[in-house]
């Protein structure tokens, strides 16, 4: 296992740094402070990292056991557009993240949980800039009329309410979110790298590794801080909840079960041998998996509360509260989070717009369930800009004042930008380099 | 076609059958199999120790800690990380440095599946050599190593009180 270390062309390498400087103002503390958080790990470095020794044969659909693309020329024409999509898609959610977590970054009250935050957006702007580094090393000219330069400058031009997926248009409103987004979409993000691993275009292929590998620690600065709070919620903290969790959940959960797509496609990237899984299956083992995150954080909620119990006696109280739903010992279910249905606030996929409730059930009026999902949602998302969009999409598919295929295509189209910075008319991310002096090659260069 | 191993650090969620052991490796949402595991193995309930042991490790080197799953829990995990630099060793080499089994599940050489893991990401990682420390007076321990192959070091360790 080893990997090559690489860089974009210097105009757009500049332009990640601009955007750094613009949305990830603390990075030079973290990059001060790195060692006492982080003593002996791998310094930071902004580059692409290119796994090598990687299985050369496409891997799943219809041209499994033939040569991967190395190029994008190469690619066949569905493929090519379908792919370009997924890259741009996933630079965007890199970048996104990173503007979320800004939001709110400064209210952790835990030095750590922040630094550990901190951390993980330097390595979501790696991740981008790994994504941008696939868009201008190679020539996509035969899917898009755009050039590389011109999609990075999209991509960093997007803010939150412009990006290409429903989970990075919505904005934090407490540190709650920042711990829930990564252990719940971040998770989703894990998915979707590991199934990238075998793409049938091997640079795509050779990102992977390093990207899920940073990954793993984006997890469990989500993780860690939600069992920390939930042993502080069973001690009666005046900070935090079960009830504040489980609303932090339920804002994020139907966003990340959209992320994996409609549940009834997935096959195109199949074929293409772009994924392995379709999205609903996909999807299927990501809930399994927040299922055992859930049980995990109950579980330390229920040895706080009860600390002279054994391991096993915790397990069998958990069980009998979730199964049966009933007080245990003086816990009651409501004292304990849980998974909302799948079909629960949902704006895309198979239960788009359904008036389905936290635990499945069904609603006749939109009023009503609008009343359902004020009881569950937190108070501070539901005043804000994506709520509100949701609700107008909500009241006019279910008035036939809009189609639902329409609704699910639309986005909070409130920022959208194309090729500047949305701060300013006149900046742009990407600065056209300076002629070349003779015998020089423009772009050749790597940062310094 | 790519090798079981390509997938291995695909880190998609797995769950064993009933009566399956698997080898996989450690997710965060482990954290409370191995912490369970832990307190069976009488040290205790203590998850903050296992939060940041685990964190350590997973934003170091996330490939090398393993667990074994049985009946959906963990039976055995394994912990360690390639690391140069450590007591004057340039050369990368891999530690191990904790190990658990469930003692309800032993006698099916879980251990042993659990390093062969752990060392084949050693090699990966370009290791040549493995070290561990174990205490004199775990003859267990210490002879679930000779039997991988393991031999009596010349870094002796010292200790001083304080």
């Amino acid at each position: 296992m080893s990997t090559r270390k690489e860089h974009i062309p210097k105009s757009l390498h500049n332009a990640v740094v601009k955007w750094r400087e613009t949305f990830l103002p603390d990075y030079d503390y973290l990059i001060e402070n790195w060692d006492r958080f982080f003593p002996n790990d791998r310094r930071f470095e902004l580059c692409a990292f290119r796994e090598l020794g990687m299985c050369d044969e496409i891997e799943c659909g219809e041209r499994t056991g033939q040569p991967k693309a190395t190029r994008a020329c190469d690619l066949p024409d569905d493929a090519g557009r379908h792919l370009l999509g997924a890259i741009k898609a996933q630079a965007s959610t890199e970048f996104g993240s990173i503007q979320q977590h800004q939001l709110t970054l400064s209210r952790a009250q835990d030095e750590e949980e922040q630094f550990w935050i901190l951390r993980m957006m330097a390595e979501e702007l790696r991740h981008g800039y790994q994504m941008l580094h696939l868009l201008s090393d190679d020539d996509w000219a035969k899917f898009s009329d755009a050039s590389g330069a011109e999609m990075v400058e999209e991509i960093l031009s997007m803010r939150t309410g412009s990006h290409i997926l429903g989970a990075f248009n919505v904005d934090f409103d407490s540190f709650v979110d920042n711990a829930t987004f990564c252990a719940l979409i971040d998770r989703v993000g894990k998915y979707q790298l590991a199934m990238q691993k075998v793409s049938a275009y091997k640079p795509m292929a050779e990102s992977m590794p390093e990207m899920l590998r940073e990954e793993a620690f984006h997890l469990l600065a989500g993780t860690v801080p939600l069992r920390r709070w939930m042993e502080k919620a069973a001690r009666g903290s005046v900070y935090i909840t079960s009830e504040d969790i489980q609303k932090a959940i339920n804002k994020w959960l139907p966003r990340g079960l959209e992320m994996f797509g409609d549940e009834r496609g997935g096959g195109t990237n199949v074929r293409f041998g772009l994924k392995p899984m379709k999205n609903a299956e996909a999807q299927e083992q990501y809930c399994k998996e927040v299922e055992s995150l859930v049980a995990g954080i109950n579980m330390r909620f229920i040895r706080a509360r009860l600390p002279e119990i054994s391991s096993a006696r915790a397990q069998e109280i958990l069980d009998q509260i979730v199964q049966e739903r009933k007080t245990v010992e003086g816990i009651a279910w409501e004292d304990l989070i849980h998974l909302p249905h799948p079909h629960f606030f949902r704006r895309r996929g198979v239960p788009a717009f359904e008036l389905a409730g936290w635990e499945g059930e069904s609603f006749d009026d939109v009023d009503e369930y609008v009343r359902h999902l004020k009881q569950h949602l937190p108070d501070a998302y539901r005043a804000g800009r994506d709520f509100k969009h949701y609700l107008e999409l909500l009241r006019q598919v279910h008035a036939g004042e809009i189609e639902l295929k329409a609704a699910v295509r639309a986005m909070p189209d409130l920022r959208r930008v194309g090729g500047t910075c949305p701060c300013s008319k006149s900046v742009r991310w990407v600065v056209d380099e300076p002629l070349p002096a003779e015998g020089t090659e423009p772009g050749a260069e790597a940062p310094a | 076609m790519a090798s079981p191993r390509q997938f291995r650090c695909g880190r998609i969620h797995e769950t064993s059958m009933s009566g399956e052991l698997k080898i996989r490796v450690l997710e965060d949402t482990d954290l409370n199999g191995v912490t369970q595991l832990d307190e069976k193995l009488g040290g205790g309930y203590r998850p903050e120790v296992w939060e940041h042991r685990i964190t350590y490790y997973q934003r170091r080197d996330p490939e090398a800690p393993v667990v074994a799953e049985a009946d959906g829990k963990v039976v055995g995990f394994m912990l360690g990380e390639v690391r140069s630099g450590e007591f004057g060793l340039e050369e990368p080499t891999g530690w191990i440095e904790v190990i658990g089994v469930d003692p309800d599940y032993r006698g099916q050489a879980i251990g042993r599946q659990l390093a062969e893991h752990i060392l084949e990401h050693f090699r990966e990682r370009g290791a040549s050599t493995v070290r561990t420390l174990v205490d004199e007076d775990s003859e267990g321990i210490a002879g679930f190593f000779s039997a991988l192959g393991f031999e009596p070091s010349t870094l002796r360790p010292f200790a001083l009180k304080l």
